[in-house]
């Protein structure tokens, strides 16, 4: 008697199970209409759809957005392949991708030679080099809560001072010159920075090296080293602790910026020169006048410096940039033909509407570089 | 001698009622007003907890798609799609725990309970409690070591299960035992007497009497094990899509959602959050639900 109770129970969840696994679908498309792969392509641009039926990757939380948006395309144009891509941090994506968890990474900095990366990752290609392809760059923005300040002006020393604690006040001397018609309040600055290790930390305190001329000596590294103000932890830490704090400034990811309706300062690049506010297009100046760590082949590692340290009139200098680091020859040529075509979508297809979740569609000098590298992956 | 004269004098016993001393009063009200307000810090969290999860996340539950779709194609802004894929996920990685489990936490309990004396029974419940010590992410650390680093297998929700099943081994174990320790002893006694012998007692008489309570035991420990987080984050990977394969390609379960569209600054995306959050602590709470009701209608009866 007792038996049959205990029947009756499992009957009803084991009848439960079946009903959820008999209604389940993965058809998203009826409802989200705009992913469907009516955009025109470009010629040459078409991908090959075919291979490996599911990728893998993972890596950089920094590209997951632009990945989900990648992916959707790639649905869309090559029906029944799919890449599930999965955000849990460059380090993770590289080690899962040099132990074959993975079918590539995606990590906020190139391979690096001195950690071995380089080396293990040839191994993990049988013998064939790995590439780092720079496909998606996220800017960051100095965000800052003045009351009263709806525009402000900043430029590589000065920022470098502030988060040094060498300038601690919003009337400093250095500031007013940058922003002669502002009226600058007499208001303690608070700095307010990344507390866990991020990408963009690093990123952020490479740009001041690299512009800072000569006030930041504290390197970079993904922990934040300035040795002032308060810690928030991820971006939307900082964005909550921020609009909190009046005085207060910080470096975000843009789509942060954009989302929690942060202002931001707008980043002199030389001397006297116009400062210019963070947009798809200012990025795009300064992407495109990037050098690469090897000017000639298919391994795309940039060299950042010339980046955050750029001088060119109207470009924006501090940007995130993330690679997709993948194998030149894959010894499973399936393999290879499918992550070949994920990303001949994601360079061309892949880019619309990019800007909308903070991320700078690809300039079209680099574009081309990386279609040839693509080009060459098997 | 006048110790005696006054133990003499005294009257039997004190008088059943005495005033209550003021300090006493103050003291009682102390303790009591204490004791109101730990009940107060203990339940406050809980429904701000509960409430600003219910606010946050069933704008998510209301639409339809939420149940029934998975979250492939959706675009990051967008808000359709799904966590089918992850209830699915969730689901599947338990039940093949439990299948693996409980079968093995019910025999050690037996084996403690019936059989087990001396040194092998002192070991098994000596590890049985540095199990239940295990912090979640070591015994994903140590599956990932033994199943992706020693023996080359991929990543796959099979090894979320093995780690899930190092989890739940020890509440099945304990709460097993303990339903089997209230057998009363004169149930195998009888049995004995009619000339049954022990494993048929064990089957047909010890287990059934405990059933109601290793049902509840088991779905306790089934709903505990379903929020885990940090073995999902290391032994599988992210998908948008719906995989029924438990043994090959990445499985999302709610616990690994929730942790990837934290990253995710749109609106859409925390919605997605809480939602998933919202959906988890259902979830549980039918686990927990029906072992109420298996345990109410098939404990033993008392008459």
């Amino acid at each position: 008697m007792k038996m049959k109770r205990h029947g009756a129970a499992l009957g009803i969840v084991a009848a439960g199970a079946l009903l959820l696994t008999a209604c389940g679908s993965d058809n998203n498309t009826q409802s989200g209409g705009s992913t469907g792969g009516s955009t025109t392509t470009a010629a040459g641009a078409k991908p090959d759809c075919g291979g490996k039926k599911s990728l893998k990757s993972s890596g950089s939380t920094a590209q997951a957005n632009a990945m989900s948006r990648f992916v959707s395309k790639y649905n869309a144009e090559c029906d029944g392949y799919n890449l599930d891509y999965t955000g849990n941090g460059s380090g993770a994506g590289i080690n899962e991708f040099l132990a074959k968890q993975t079918d590539f990474a995606g990590s906020d900095s190139a391979l690096s030679a001195s950690k071995g990366e380089v080396d293990k990752a040839k191994t993990r290609c049988d013998g064939n080099p790995a590439w780092n392809l720079p496909t998606v760059f996220g800017p960051i923005a100095i965000t800052y809560n003045i009351p009263g300040v709806s525009e402000l002006a900043l430029d590589g020393p000065t920022l470098a001072k502030i988060f040094s604690g060498q300038i601690t006040n919003w009337n400093d001397a250095a500031i007013k010159k940058l922003n002669p018609s502002a009226s600058l309040p007499d208001l303690k600055i608070a700095v307010v920075y990344r507390s866990d290790e991020s990408g963009t930390t690093d990123n952020f305190q490479q740009y001041l090296t690299a512009a800072g001329g000569g006030a930041w000596t504290k390197g970079a590294g993904k922990v934040f080293a300035g040795g002032v103000g308060s810690g928030g932890s991820k971006n939307d830490g900082v964005a909550t602790i921020l609009k909190q704090t009046s005085g207060g400034i910080a470096y975000v990811e843009w789509s942060f910026a954009l989302n929690s309706k942060l202002a931001t300062a707008s980043i002199a690049t030389t001397e006297g020169g116009t400062p210019v506010k963070v947009s798809a297009e200012t990025v795009g100046k300064a992407i495109d006048a990037a050098k690469f760590k090897n000017e000639s082949g298919n391994d795309l590692a940039l060299d950042l410096s010339s980046i955050h340290g750029s001088k060119v009139a109207g470009a924006y200098p501090i940007v995130l940039a993330t690679y997709e680091v993948v194998c030149s020859k894959y010894s499973d040529a399936d393999t290879g033909k499918a992550v070949k075509a994920f990303l001949t979508v994601a360079i061309n297809d892949g880019q619309t509407g990019l800007d909308a979740n903070g991320y700078v569609p690809l300039p079209s000098k680099l574009k081309d570089k990386l279609s040839a590298a693509v080009k060459a992956i098997s | 001698m006048t110790t005696t004269e006054s133990t003499l004098d005294r009257p039997a016993s004190p008088p059943a009622f005495q005033p209550v001393s003021g300090a006493r009063k103050t003291k009682n009200l102390v303790a009591t007003v204490l004791v109101g307000l730990a009940f107060l810090v203990a339940v406050v969290p809980l429904v701000w907890l509960l409430i600003t999860v219910v606010a946050k996340g069933f704008t998510a539950l209301l639409s339809a798609d939420w149940w029934t779709h998975s979250l492939k194609g959706v675009l990051p802004e967008e808000f359709t799609g799904g966590v089918y894929h992850a209830i699915i996920g969730t689901l599947l990685q338990t039940l093949v725990c439990a299948l693996i489990a409980v079968p093995v936490g019910v025999l050690a309990a037996i084996y403690l309970v019936e059989y087990g004396r001396g040194r092998l029974a002192r070991t098994t419940t000596f590890m049985v409690d540095i199990l239940s010590g295990v912090p979640s992410i070591v015994a994903a650390l140590f599956v990932f070591a033994l199943w992706i680093g020693t023996f080359g297998l991929g990543q796959s929700a099979f090894a979320v299960s093995l780690s899930l099943v190092l989890l739940m081994l020890p509440v099945v174990v304990r709460s097993t035992e303990e339903m089997l320790r209230l057998v009363p002893q004169e149930l195998r006694e009888a049995s004995y007497a009619l000339g049954v012998p022990k494993w048929k007692t064990i089957v047909k008489i010890v287990l059934p009497t405990a059933l109601s309570g290793v049902v509840t035991g088991v779905m306790l420990a089934m709903a505990r094990v379903m929020g885990e987080t940090a073995p999902v984050l290391v032994l599988v990977g992210y998908s948008k899509s719906i995989n029924f394969n438990i043994f090959d390609g990445n499985m999302t379960s709610l616990p690994l959602l929730i942790y990837t569209e934290l990253t995710n600054p749109l609106p859409a995306g925390q919605l997605r959050v809480w939602g998933a959050a919202l959906t988890l602590i259902i979830l549980i709470m039918l686990f927990n639900l029906v072992a109420t009701v298996v345990s109410r209608f098939s404990a033993i009866k008392t008459k």
